[in-house]
C-alpha cells in the first residue's frame, strides 16, 4: 500500500512537472504590421496585416493549440491549428500569421483582421484559452507601411517602436531579429569597463569562494548533525546492549585507521582460511597508471 | 589509352598527402609523434596523451580539401566531423565528468571541509592567466577560454573553449593535457621555493571516518548550492554530483560501475581523438598557439602558488594542532589525482612518516568542483 502511496506520489509530481514544462510564456509577439503597402506577401502573393510571433526560448516550442485574437472579450477567436508541422517553432525562431479574417486560407492565416486608424489590441491566449500570454495594443497613429516592433534596449528591457525603414535602425524585419546583433556586447563591456581583467578576477574569485565556503559550512552543519545523530545511536545501542562499550565522546574520534583495523580483525575471526581464491594466467597483468582507472579513486587508502 | 591512364594516376596523385603536404603538417605530425613517445615511453597520462597523439596524426594527413571527399574533421558530414560534434557541442566533457565523479570519493573533503577553499584559492589561476592574456591582446571571451587551463581540468577546457573561442579549443585543450601530463614537473620546485623546512614537516590529524549518509547528502547538497550559485555551470557540475551519487547511494552499483568504466573509456577515446585531430596545422601553427602554450604554464604557476601562499595564510588563523601542511596547497588545482601524488611524494621526502595523500585529495576534489565553478562564472560573464 505504502509502495502504490509513493508510485501514485510520483505520478502526480511527474504530471505536475510536465504541466509546467508545457508553459509557453517564451512565446512573444515580436512585431505587427496593419497597413502592409509594401513589406512581405503570403503564399497567395497577397499584401495584408501580419503580425510575428517570437520563440524567445532556447529549445523548440509547439504553438499549436494557442489562441491569437484582436478582441479581449473573444480569447479563442483563432486557435492555432493541430497537426501542422510548422507550428513547432526552432528556438529563437519567429512566425508570421497574416491577419486577413480569412483562416481558410491555412495554418497561418488568422479569423480577425486589424484595423487601420484604430489602436489595435492583439493576445495570445494559452491553450486553456483562458491565460493570457503577451499582448500588445498597435497604437492607431501607426503609419501605412510602417511596422509595430518590440526591441530590447541594453539593459534588458522591452521597448516598442515604430519602424518605417528610413534608416538602418528602423528597418521593417518580418521573419527576422529586430535587433541585429553583429557583437557579443558583454565581452565589450568587459573590454571597456576592465581592460587588465582586475574586476573579473575579484568578481570572480569572489563567487567561486563564495560557492565553496557555502558547501563547506553545509558540511560543517552535517557533519555536526551526523556527529550528534551517531553519538545518539550509539548510546541507544549502548543501553540496549548494557555493554561496556565505547562512550560517545570516543566514537566522534574514531579514525580510519581503527575502524579499518576493527573491520580487518572481524573480517580474519569469521572468514579465516588457509587458501586465498587465485586466478592463473599467463597473461601479462600488469598495468599502466592513469587516473582513469585509478584505485585511489575506488578505494580509500590510508598510510601503513 | 595511354593519356587516358596518365590523366588518371595524375588526378591520383593530386589527391595524395605528398601532393598536398606543407611544412606545417610535418611539424604536426613530429608533435603528434612526440605525444604518443611521452605517453608510452614516458608514462605522461597515456590514457589521453595517445589518443590525442595519434588524433594529431590523423588530423594533419594531408589531403586534396578541395575534393569534396567529406574526410576532414572540419568539413559537414564527415565521420570525424560527427564525432567532433560532442567536443564542437561541448557535450563529451560532461560526460566525462559523470564519469569523474562516479569514480571520485570526497570523504577527504566531507571530514575537512575547509580544505574546499584550498581548491577555491588555486582558480586565481584562472583569473591571473586570463589578466595575463589581456595583456597580451587576446579578447576578453579568448582570455577567459584560455585562462581556464589554469584549472588543470582537461574537459572543463575543452568545455569552457567550446563556447567561448571554438577557434582556439584545439590549442587550449593539447596545452592544458600536456601541462596537466607535467604537473611532476612544474608543481615541486614552486612548493619547495614557497615552503620552509618546518612547513613541509607538519604532520595534519588523520581524517574522521565518514558515515555513508554524509556520502549520499554530499552530491545532492553539492549540486545544489553551487548550481543555484552558477548555474552555468550546470552541465559539468550536475553531472560529476549525479556520477557520484551513482557511486555513493549504494543501489545503484551497476550504473557507476559503466559511467566509471566503459562510459569514461569511450568518451576518452573520442574526446582524446577527436581533440587531436581538430589540430589540423592550417589551424593550429599559428602565434596565438604560442602565447596559449605560454599563458597555460603561466596558468599553472599561478594555480600552483596561490594554493601553497594560501593554506600559509589559513595557517595564520588555525590553532596549532590545525595546522595545514602547505605542501597540499598544490592540489588546489584540479589534476587529480596527480598533483595530490606529488603532494604525498614530496611530503615523504622530507619525513617519511608524514603521508599528505588523503589530506591532499581534499583540495584536489574541491580544485575540480572550483574549476567548474569558474568555467561557470566565465561563461556566464562572457558568454
Amino acid at each position: 500500500m505504502k509502495r502504490k502511496c509513493l508510485l501514485l506520489a510520483i505520478a502526480a509530481l511527474t504530471a505536475f512537472g510536465c504541466s509546467f514544462a508545457q508553459n509557453r510564456k517564451a512565446l512573444k509577439i515580436n512585431e505587427v504590421m496593419v497597413q502592409n503597402e509594401s513589406s512581405i506577401v503570403d503564399e497567395y502573393g497577397n499584401r495584408g496585416a501580419w503580425i510575428e510571433l517570437y520563440n524567445s526560448n532556447f529549445g523548440p516550442l509547439e504553438i499549436s493549440s494557442v489562441y491569437l485574437t484582436n478582441d479581449s472579450t473573444n480569447k479563442t477567436l483563432y486557435p492555432v491549428p493541430l497537426g501542422d508541422e510548422r507550428t513547432k517553432m526552432g528556438k529563437r525562431q519567429m512566425v508570421i500569421f497574416f491577419a486577413d479574417a480569412d483562416a481558410t486560407k491555412g495554418t497561418f492565416h488568422t479569423s480577425f483582421t486589424l484595423e487601420p486608424g484604430k489602436d489595435n489590441w492583439v493576445g495570445i491566449y494559452d491553450a486553456d484559452g483562458l491565460t493570457l500570454i503577451d499582448e500588445v495594443t498597435i497604437p492607431a497613429s501607426l503609419p501605412a507601411g510602417a511596422s509595430y516592433a518590440c526591441v530590447i534596449d541594453a539593459d534588458g528591457n522591452e521597448t516598442w517602436e515604430v519602424r518605417d525603414g528610413s534608416t538602418p535602425t528602423l528597418y521593417i524585419t518580418p521573419g527576422g531579429e529586430n535587433t541585429i546583433r553583429d557583437t557579443n556586447r558583454k565581452v565589450e563591456d568587459f573590454a571597456h569597463y576592465d581592460p587588465n581583467g582586475f574586476g573579473m578576477a575579484v568578481m570572480a574569485m569572489g563567487i567561486v569562494f563564495s560557492a565553496l565556503l557555502l558547501l563547506c559550512i553545509a558540511f560543517k552543519i552535517i557533519s555536526k548533525i551526523g556527529a550528534t545523530v551517531s553519538r545518539q545511536n550509539k548510546a541507544k545501542a549502548q543501553s540496549k546492549s548494557e555493554s561496556t562499550a565505547v562512550t560517545a565522546k570516543d566514537v566522534e574520534h574514531d579514525s580510519g585507521e581503527e575502524i579499518a583495523a576493527i573491520c580487518m580483525a572481524l573480517y580474519q575471526h569469521l572468514n579465516a582460511h588457509d587458501t586465498e581464491s587465485t586466478v592463473l594466467t599467463i597473461n601479462k597483468v600488469k598495468r599502466a597508471y592513469s587516473p582513469w582507472n585509478s584505485k585511489i579513486y575506488n578505494l580509500r587508502q590510508l598510510p601503513h | 589509352m595511354n593519356d587516358f591512364l596518365q590523366g588518371n594516376l595524375q588526378r591520383f596523385w593530386e589527391l595524395t598527402g605528398f601532393a598536398n603536404c606543407e611544412i606545417g603538417n610535418f611539424v604536426m605530425l613530429a608533435v603528434g609523434l612526440f605525444f604518443i613517445w611521452l605517453a608510452i615511453k614516458k608514462n605522461f597520462e597515456p590514457m589521453l596523451l595517445v589518443p590525442i597523439g595519434f588524433g594529431i596524426l590523423i588530423g594533419n594527413v594531408p589531403f586534396n580539401t578541395t575534393a569534396g571527399l567529406e574526410i576532414g574533421i572540419y568539413e559537414e558530414g564527415s565521420v570525424l566531423n560527427i564525432l567532433y560534434d560532442g567536443v564542437a557541442r561541448g557535450w563529451y566533457p560532461p560526460l566525462i565528468f559523470l564519469g569523474i565523479g562516479a569514480m571520485t570519493d570526497f570523504s577527504a573533503l566531507i571530514a575537512n571541509p575547509k580544505l574546499m577553499l584550498i581548491g577555491a584559492a588555486a582558480q586565481f589561476g584562472i583569473f591571473g592567466a586570463y589578466m595575463v592574456a589581456l595583456a597580451i591582446g587576446f579578447a576578453p571571451d579568448q582570455a577567459g577560454a584560455i585562462a581556464i587551463i589554469g584549472g588543470a581540468d582537461g574537459p572543463t577546457a575543452i568545455f569552457l573553449s567550446s563556447k567561448l573561442a571554438p577557434n582556439l579549443m584545439g590549442a587550449i585543450a593539447v596545452s592544458a593535457y600536456s601541462y596537466m601530463a607535467l604537473v611532476p614537473v612544474i608543481q615541486p620546485p614552486i612548493m619547495r621555493l614557497l615552503t620552509t623546512k618546518n612547513e613541509r614537516l607538519i604532520k595534519m590529524k588523520p581524517a574522521r571516518a565518514v558515515s555513508q549518509n554524509e556520502k549520499i547528502i554530499f552530491p545532492i547538497v553539492g549540486m545544489l548550492l553551487t548550481c543555484f550559485v552558477v548555474p552555468s555551470g550546470l552541465p559539468l557540475l550536475g553531472m560529476l554530483f549525479f556520477g557520484n551519487l551513482l557511486r555513493e547511494c549504494g543501489v545503484t552499483s551497476r550504473l557507476a560501475k559503466t559511467a566509471s568504466n566503459a562510459l569514461t573509456d569511450i568518451v576518452t577515446i573520442l574526446l582524446g581523438l577527436t581533440v587531436g585531430c581538430s589540430t589540423q596545422a592550417s589551424h593550429f601553427l599559428t602565434s596565438q598557439t604560442i602565447f596559449i602554450f605560454f599563458l597555460g604554464f603561466m596558468a599553472f604557476i599561478i594555480a600552483s602558488t596561490s594554493g601553497v601562499l594560501f593554506v600559509k595564510l589559513f595557517n595564520l588563523v588555525l590553532p596549532k594542532a590545525k595546522k595545514i601542511n602547505p605542501l597540499i596547497g598544490n592540489a588546489g588545482v584540479s589534476a587529480v589525482p596527480m598533483s595530490a601524488r606529488i603532494s604525498n611524494n614530496l611530503g615523504l621526502e622530507y619525513d617519511p612518516s608524514n603521508y599528505l595523500l588523503m589530506h591532499a585529495m581534499g583540495p584536489n576534489v574541491a580544485g575540480v568542483i572550483g574549476s567548474a565553478v569558474a568555467a561557470g562564472v566565465l561563461l556566464g560573464f562572457l558568454a
